[in-house]
């Protein structure tokens, strides 16, 4: 469990995170979201307490990170992927981090297995891909089989294969009950991966909400019938609310495909097309931020 | 909740994180080249001394220049870590900042010791091979052992300076510059101006070769050198861990 509460942090120049009040559960993924420049890593580094903020506080399991007994155990962070010394080997990374924290350096072949850098371990980081940095910043994360996991942008760079391993490792962290944190940008995957969301638009909170409440706010069920005007009528009656398509089907709001099918059959009429319209992620978050974006594209 | 990691434990991290990079083994081979290499150069071209310590003294030329390698080798501890981003991971693993900054600087003070007991050894012998000293050259002679014990603490305080500096500065470039002024160019610079006042300076400066016999720079009795480094050590090294608390990442 993560408490933030009244975090902010001000820069000479700018607020980067202002006045944030936010608790992130154990045994869901959360997704950070927000444009660039939103304040995810540094609300992140706060949590970390790599930054020191202006004002509030950030607490993991009930205490600030930096009285943490034995931090590893407790959190595992992935705040940059090239946060390494080039010089050193992944093992030998993995190995310092490892002893720091008193853990059993049997534990580094296991998450070296684990995030499938065998080969290379004993190679100079330095030549590290992107997404090799990202494999071996999880594995750093995952050292003390900890409680909370704090991750930045962390399937940035990873190929297909390994966006998938990542969404199905995050997945079983949090079902193993852990807390899981996890920033990005990349719509698609949040909506593939986060059980709950937090967005960000300049610093402040615009969203804390269930995944399915934010889609489920733009969801609707699209139905085609030659007798439209009437089942417009039946389901106005069971209470959605329907509004007719250019092409002649109905948009129903507040009700589900069932029960929207429900009517049609108790009502006795025909229908030649049920669906579901699931908004995406990407255009509810759109909904959201539209007036917090900082960096506007020029329209053309 | 199980206890807390012990304090030891981050000492063994610190000493893995200094024997896993390269530029501490090409520091150490220089360093042990240079000053050794020196030293029985010197000692050879001595045939002979009138006293025991003025033959050590010869021998121990090196260090004069030699220990600015321990500048960069504490330097570089600190300062990689900030240039490559490590400081980040390594602040996450170890939140008590000044807990880290103690661990490494006692790795690498004890480091910068151990390379020097191996040089003074090297440079006794040498000396005692090479110079003839009247009366012969005793290894338990107290002025021969305290002009060794000497160079192996103000190796260990260069090491706690140039950790405090890195720590302070952060840039590599900068953290250098400033060892290398204060230690290097500074004193010999102003003991050759040669006014008074820029004597004292020299005086009051970290030169490296401590004792009577500086090097090129304004001499003094070697517990003013030494107390002069420890100084500036200390300084250096608090004002380094008061950042370090301070600052963000």
């Amino acid at each position: 469990m993560i408490e933030i509460e009244g975090l902010t942090k001000a820069y000479r120049s700018r607020i980067a995170v202002d006045d944030l009040t936010v608790t992130v559960e154990p045994g869901r993924v959360t997704g950070l979201l927000g444009p660039h420049g939103s304040g995810k890593t540094t609300t992140m580094r706060c949590i970390l307490g790599l930054t020191r903020p202006t004002a509030g506080t950030a607490t993991v399991l009930g205490r600030p990170y930096r009285k943490l007994a034995q931090p590893m155990r407790r959190v595992g962070a992935l705040i940059d992927p090239r946060a390494r010394h080039g010089g050193r080997t992944a093992y030998a990374h993995l190995r310092v981090l490892a002893e720091s924290n008193a853990v059993p350096l049997r534990r580094v072949d296991e998450v070296i297995e684990l995030v499938g850098i065998g080969p290379v371990a004993h190679e100079r980081v330095r030549g590290f891909s992107l997404g090799m940095g990202q494999r071996l910043g999880l594995a750093a994360a995952l050292l003390g089989d900890p409680d909370v996991l704090v991750l930045d942008e962390p399937v940035n760079g990873l190929d297909p294969e390994g966006i998938r391993w990542m969404r199905e490792l995050l997945r079983d962290l949090a079902d193993e009950g852990r807390t899981v944190l996890v920033a990005s940008h990349l719509m698609s995957e949040m909506e593939a991966t986060a059980d709950h969301l937090v967005v960000l638009g300049q610093g402040r909170l615009l969203a804390d909400l269930p995944m399915i409440d934010l889609l489920g706010r733009h969801a609707a069920v699209r139905v085609r019938s030659p007798q439209a005007s009437l089942l417009a009528r039946a389901l106005e009656r069971a209470g959605a609310a329907v509004d007719y398509e250019p092409d002649g089907s109905l948009w129903v709001e507040g009700m589900d495909v069932i029960e929207v099918g429900d009517v049609a059959y108790l009502s006795g009429l025909r229908v030649h097309e049920l669906t579901q319209v699931t908004a995406s992620l990407e255009s509810a978050y759109l909904a959201l931020t539209e007036d917090a974006r900082e960096y506007q594209a020029v329209p053309l | 909740m199980r206890g807390k990691v012990p304090f030891r434990a981050v000492v063994r991290s610190e000493w893995s994180k200094l024997r896993s990079v390269r530029a501490t083994w090409w520091c150490s081979a220089v360093y042990l080249l240079t000053v050794g290499g020196a030293g029985w150069l010197a000692a050879a071209g001595t045939d002979t001394a009138p006293r025991a310590d003025v033959a050590i003294s010869t021998a121990l030329t090196g260090f004069g220049v030699g220990q600015l390698v321990l500048v960069v080798l504490g330097v570089l501890a600190v300062t990689t870590e900030f240039s490559s981003g490590m400081a980040l991971v390594s602040l996450a693993a170890v939140p008590r900042r000044t807990r880290l900054l103690v661990a490494k600087t006692l790795v690498v003070a004890v480091w910068c010791a151990l390379l020097t007991v191996l040089l003074v050894v090297v440079c006794a012998l040498a000396a005692r091979t090479q110079i003839a000293v009247p009366g012969g050259m005793s290894m338990r002679n107290p002025d021969v052992l305290r002009a060794l014990g000497l160079q192996v603490g103000a190796a260990a305080l260069t090491g706690v300076l140039a950790v405090g500096l890195g720590a302070v500065l952060r840039s590599t470039a900068g953290a250098l510059g400033a060892g290398l002024a204060l230690v290097m160019l500074l004193p010999p610079a102003l003991a050759l101006s040669g006014g008074w006042w820029q004597v004292r300076l020299s005086q009051a400066l970290p030169a490296l070769r401590v004792g009577e016999d500086a090097f090129l720079a304004a001499a003094t009795t070697w517990q003013v050198g030494m107390a002069v480094i420890a100084a500036w050590a200390v300084a250096a090294w608090v004002l380094g861990a008061v950042l370090l608390e301070r600052r963000d990442v």
